[in-house]
């Protein structure tokens, strides 16, 4: 496949630089709506739709927008879709709208969609940064789902509502709260490093390359007066 | 009254912590939790925005927006507020305190985009909070910050120096130690209801 | 209608945010110190820290302050201790290139290991256990913190020691500060003459734990023509400002400790932010 080209860009965002196992963007959601599978799915899916839409918007804009000023333009853009989003689910979706609750308005300051806005809507033509949002996208949906299917089934001996008849004596429920979270999330990176034998770009520590902030928290980070 | 902030207190520092429970604000907590003095600065800069932030935030809301029939708009309106309201205190800080500016100012930008405090102002709103509620409650989640991010600092330095098996080295361990500590931390749940009673 | 409410709104609300902001920034706003950002903007910028200051930032300011000498900055060398001289309009005292050396020669042929080290992977852990796997207690452990720490990937560890590239080193000294054994020194880039030991064991033992160990013999102290060379606990140390770099000592060195080196300069050209960002081609040992 050639680097670049548009099918590189779609399927570059599912797998290859997953967001959520590889990039390491979009901890929040990824960690806190992943407790059943309805609600993972839906989160992936209406990130998606505001990555797809904000991507666009922003691509467009790419040329207007100031350089010193793109970061509140970005934000605000991004906000602006997921009022929309968060209307659409209210009216046609409540049950949705319910599960999901505040992290829905997180969305907002997602670094997913911050992180793509950065480092490829605003450099890219509208086609590929639609495509690198729907690739982001499914990747992201993929991940959480993924995430969600072995802590509800794991933890509460459910799949998406259905309870799985032989395995109600075994539920290990921490698994489908907090904590389980963080430990399922941490072995399926780990697993990832496993599967690609170390060659994915995964970070040595925490990622912020996608973070619009890198700049200033990498002086943050490696201030060296402490060390010395 | 003053028992209502009491149980809202506690259970925004310690029940419903939001980065161990809620999982808001969870990238700082991961990203600058490496060293005590930074973990401490970050908590302090973010208690401090999350107050000023609601504090904004909520005669907005109930003065401007619902008046207005203009509930929807709450999310635009509020990351515009939290986003200017950094700037300025980054700007004041600098000219009125320079020191704290030294010592706190590197996090500021960092907390524009935190989810904890949006996710607070929001909150408060949805819990149908009183502006004093409100205060408290945002106090509370930002020292509850504070602290995970004070003992997370412990664990790290500790995990810094461990044999770790290569797949898990970096964010996976962390995660975990992470998973470990929420996990303590769910150990206060069923404290706030029974302390008064 | 209710639309344009809505943006009525918004809009308001975000122009007396602009407004104030605006406003702030026009009367509290501390204007930047104009010939600090003009120094920051010499500055290489990778907050290495061998200034000692906290990062580039922290340097410019305490040089716009004045009482600083503005030859500290390693990587940027003698082309920005001269632009911040003008700029300050002093006259730059000339720049001293260092470089990292490290002081032991015991590679895996020269010396044996004790005992079998499976602990932690790095320098400091291995050193806290009865000072290192290895036969000398002095020498390198060769595991690598001073690779990790490097900015410019200028060091990586050959045959169980350290090793650096000194045509990539900036002189920062991030690895010589790392280093548990404190065996790399920051030498003058002109050094001719090293001692490639650290050991301050007795003659004896020092050589039974390594085979290129310092024996402390005395041979070069004797035979050094302008009295550089001292032997203090065990182990010959020169004296840079004596050294004329003649090599005699090296010559009669018994043991080869004492070697003569030449220190490669950055290749000319080449900007020290450039050399951070380009990959290393050596491969690192530890892996």
């Amino acid at each position: 496949m050639k680097k670049g080209s548009n099918l590189d860009v779609l399927t570059r965002g599912v797998l290859k630089e997953n967001p959520a196992l590889v990039l390491i963007l979009g901890t929040c959601p990824t960690l806190a709506t992943t407790k059943t599978v309805d609600g993972a799915f839906g989160m992936g899916i209406a990130a998606m739709l505001v990555l797809i839409c904000s991507n666009v918007f922003i691509s467009l804009l790419r040329n207007i927008i100031p350089d010193t000023m793109r970061i509140p333009c970005y934000i605000v853009i991004i906000a602006g879709f997921v009022t929309i989003v968060k209307l659409l689910v209210q009216a046609y979706m409540p049950d949705l709208y319910t599960t999901l609750g505040v992290y829905l308005d997180l969305i907002t300051v997602n670094c997913i969609i911050l992180g793509r806005a950065e480092m490829f809507a605003g450099k890219n033509p509208v086609v590929k940064s639609a495509l690198d949002g729907v690739g982001m996208g499914i990747g992201f949906t993929i991940a959480l789902t993924m995430m969600a299917v072995i802590r509800e089934v794991l933890g509460n001996a459910t799949f998406a509502g259905t309870p799985i008849p032989f395995l109600q004596n075994y539920k290990i429920s921490f698994l489908s709260q907090a904590p389980g979270g963080l430990l399922v999330y941490g072995l399926l990176i780990a697993l990832v490093y496993i599967v690609t034998k170390g060659k994915a770009p995964l970070k040595k520590s925490f990622s912020c390359a996608g973070c619009p902030n890198a700049a200033h928290c990498h002086t943050a980070c490696t201030e060296k007066g402490d060390e010395a | 009254m003053f028992k209502t902030l009491i149980i809202i207190l506690l259970s925004s520092v310690l029940v419903d912590n939001y980065v161990l429970s809620r999982f808001l604000g969870i990238c700082p907590f991961l990203g600058v939790s490496k060293k005590l003095d930074q973990a401490t600065g970050m908590g302090i800069a973010v208690t401090a925005v999350m107050l000023i932030a609601s504090a904004v935030t909520w005669p907005i809301q109930y003065w401007v927006l619902n008046p207005l029939e203009m509930g929807y708009m709450q999310n635009i309106v509020f990351i515009l507020v939290i986003a200017a309201l950094v700037q300025m205190l980054e700007l004041l800080l600098k000219k009125f305190s320079p020191s704290l500016h030294k010592g706190l100012g590197v996090y500021l930008p960092l907390i524009t985009t935190n989810c904890a405090v949006l996710g607070v102002t929001i909150q408060n709103i949805i819990d149908d909070y009183t502006f004093l509620e409100s205060m408290v409650s945002a106090l509370g989640v930002g020292l509850g910050f504070l602290l995970a991010m004070v003992l997370f600092s412990g664990v790290r330095s500790r995990i810094d120096e461990s044999n770790i098996p290569a797949p898990f080295r970096g964010l996976p361990v962390t995660l975990i130690a992470a998973s470990f500590l929420s996990l303590a931390f769910m150990g206060f749940g069923g404290i706030v209801e029974n302390i008064f009673a | 209608m209710d639309v344009l409410i809505a943006f009525l709104v918004v809009g308001a609300i975000a122009l007396v945010l602009g407004i104030l902001l605006a406003l702030i920034c026009h009367f509290f706003a501390t204007p930047d110190d104009a010939t600090q950002v003009k120094i920051r903007a010499c500055l290489p910028g990778i907050n290495c820290g061998a200034c000692g200051y906290k990062g580039c930032d922290d340097y410019a300011a305490a040089l716009a302050q004045g009482g600083v000498k503005p030859n500290l900055c390693i990587p940027g060398a003698q082309a920005v201790a001269d632009e911040i001289g003008a700029i300050l309009g002093v006259e730059a005292e000339p720049f001293e290139d260092k470089v990292a050396f490290v002081a032991c020669n015991g590679h895996c042929e020269a010396t044996r290991k004790k005992a079998d080290y499976e602990g932690v992977p790095n320098c400091k852990g291995a050193a806290m256990l009865y000072g290192g796997p290895g036969t000398c207690t002095y020498g390198c452990l060769g595991l690598g913190d001073c690779a990790n720490a490097c900015p410019a990937e200028a060091i990586c560890m050959i045959d169980g020691i350290a090793r650096v590239d000194t045509s990539r080193c900036l002189g920062c000294g991030l690895c010589a500060t790392i280093c548990p054994k404190k065996i790399i020194q920051m030498v003058p880039q002109e050094t001719a003459v090293v001692v490639m030991c650290s050991s301050k064991d007795k003659g004896a033992d020092a050589r039974k734990a390594c085979q290129n160990a310092c024996i402390g013999c005395k041979k070069c102290e004797k035979t050094c023509p302008h009295g550089a060379i001292t032997v203090v606990d065990n182990l010959a140390v020169i004296d840079y400002s004596k050294c004329t770099g003649c090599g005699a000592c090296a010559d009669c060195c018994p043991t080869g400790c004492l070697k003569k080196v030449v220190f490669p300069n950055l290749p000319e050209g080449v900007d020290a932010e450039d050399l951070i960002n380009t990959q290393f081609e050596v491969p690192h040992g530890e892996e």
